[in-house]
């Protein structure tokens, strides 16, 4: 009678604490302050839609009073701008030595079912061309695949252990290199990534470095999650805190 | 024509949403300068507000607070008090995006017309081209990649078109007669989630036509996703010795539990 409990006893103790130990040990794949990053590249004038506009419309003038004409405020002025010419500065190359990754960096688009375009070879970073090139205003965006079925782990298969801290050098076609520096990882539910803030054409440089990860469908043979790095310019003191 | 222009003004208004561009109570104007051989100043309200601008030339945008405008336009540092070469007002509305434009007519007499800009978001991965005629020449075809683009636009009409981004070839042509280009842009920028707005200004018999281009960014829409994995190689997450841990342990729970059962037996 004893020996039989006893020996119950052991085996869910053993249960247990082997689960416990596994889920205690797990590298956990949130690191640092995403969520202030995603606010610094989300539109702060998020102001209610405003009501359908009236069409302009224009007449003849009025008669123009010579004075007593009602106060005008002051009007700001008309610029012109000069045509520069644009900036073709693109990221040609990508290296972490933190998780031991160098790469060419390749230009990429969208699908045509509206996803980005990420290169099809497993070893090369694509760069969301639409968007903003690395250190200009908004979140440029590298992303590169987890692994591919054919080709095996990829470039950025190491990316969930990158760390905040760690240094990401970037390569210009122009021969120059910038430094940033990551400030914070996360993970976001396929269907609950934040595209705006990812995608943001405004708001302060921010690298954003993307790949795959989370559970893996076999059946439909992709991740169900993304696992995004967040990194600034490493000269900026850290704009979160 | 003015009077289908404006309502075709009001309808396209209907149809754009107001972008977080200007604030609700704001809307913004940009200038464009189509009438050749004259430079000018523009008044607003009576206020100097552009000096000395020149034919071809277009400014950049301005938030002003939605209200009624009085625009004069005179000649480069004529008296404020002359009468102005051309005159209107405007109504400007919240949330609207407008272009003033000086140009001439079809018959060659310059006017001042008002376009509302299409603000609306573009699909991802496209740009939008709108093509104004605003000079004094016929009824013009405009290709692209020489496909037809907009077929048979008159004089202060517009055609507004979702693209792919990339550059391409547009050529102006007369209308139904794809031979006589009148004018050839050999590569021009489509940049996604921008509207480029080209206009075509000046004499065609006088030889001062040409192009003017104004572009209207930030109506792009994100990607939806971002898919980066096929190959399944980051595992289930579940190490060896998980699994083999816990078969020991429903091995042992088994076994007590027999043990337990032939005690009771």
């Amino acid at each position: 009678m004893k020996s039989g409990l006893a020996l119950v006893a052991v085996g869910f103790l053993i249960l247990v604490a082997s689960v416990g130990w596994w889920l205690a040990g797990r590298p956990s794949v949130e690191s640092g302050d995403a969520a202030a990053v995603e606010e610094l590249l989300t539109p702060s004038t998020t102001v209610p839609a405003p009501a359908p506009p009236s069409p302009i419309t224009s007449s003849e003038p009025p008669d123009r009073p010579s004075s007593g004409a009602p106060e005008a405020t002051p009007l700001p002025r008309f610029t012109v701008a000069d045509q520069a010419a644009g900036d073709d500065r693109e990221p040609v190359a990508l290296r972490i030595p933190a998780i031991a990754v160098e790469a060419p960096i390749i230009q990429v688009g969208v699908e045509p079912d509206g996803d980005m375009e990420v290169p099809r070879n497993v070893t090369d970073v694509g760069w969301y061309e639409h968007g903003p090139a690395p250190g200009e205003p908004g979140s440029a965006v590298l992303a590169a695949h987890v692994d591919l079925a054919r080709q095996g782990p990829g470039v950025f298969f190491n990316l969930r252990s990158l760390e905040p801290g760690d240094v990401i050098h970037v390569a210009f076609s122009d021969g120059t290199t910038e430094a940033y520096r990551a400030v914070a990882r996360t993970i976001y539910d396929k269907a609950d990534l934040p595209t705006e803030a990812i995608f943001s054409r405004d708001g302060p440089p921010i690298l954003t470095l993307i790949t795959c990860g989370g559970g893996f469908n076999r059946s439909v043979g992709s991740y169900d999650s993304n696992v995004v790095v967040y990194a600034v310019p490493s000269a900026d003191r850290s704009p979160v805190s | 024509m003015r009077k289908a222009m404006l309502t075709l003004v009001a309808l396209m208004l209907m149809a754009a949403p107001a972008t977080a561009f200007a604030q609700s109570s704001d809307g913004t104007v940009t200038v464009v300068h189509g009438v050749p051989d004259l430079t000018v100043d523009v008044y607003v309200n009576d206020a100097l507000t552009l000096e000395d601008f020149e034919y071809g030339t277009v400014t950049d945008p301005l938030t002003l607070p939605a209200a009624d405008y009085d625009i004069a336009i005179r000649a480069a540092n004529a008296d404020p008090a002359s009468d102005p070469v051309l005159s209107q007002m405007v109504t400007l509305p919240a949330g609207a995006n407008a272009t003033i434009e000086a140009n001439l007519d079809g018959a060659g007499a310059p006017k001042i017309s008002v376009w509302v800009n299409d603000i609306s978001t573009i699909a991802t991965g496209e740009g939008r081209v709108t093509v104004r005629h605003t000079a004094a020449a016929p009824n013009v075809d405009i290709l692209a990649n020489d496909g037809a683009l907009f077929s048979d636009v008159p004089n202060g009409a517009e055609g507004v078109a979702d693209v792919p981004a990339g550059d391409y070839n547009v050529k102006v042509t007369a209308a139904g007669d794809a031979s006589t280009v009148v004018t050839e842009v050999p590569a021009l920028t489509i940049p996604e989630g921008t509207n480029v707005i080209v206009y075509a200004i000046g004499d065609l018999t006088g030889g001062s036509f040409q192009l003017a281009v104004q572009s209207i960014g930030g109506l792009h829409t994100p990607p939806a996703g971002v898919p980066s994995g096929t190959g399944g190689d980051l595992g289930t997450g579940i190490p060896l010795w998980l699994f083999a841990l816990v078969a020991a342990a429903a091995m042992t729970i088994a076994a007590g539990g027999a043990k337990l059962a032939r005690q009771r037996g």
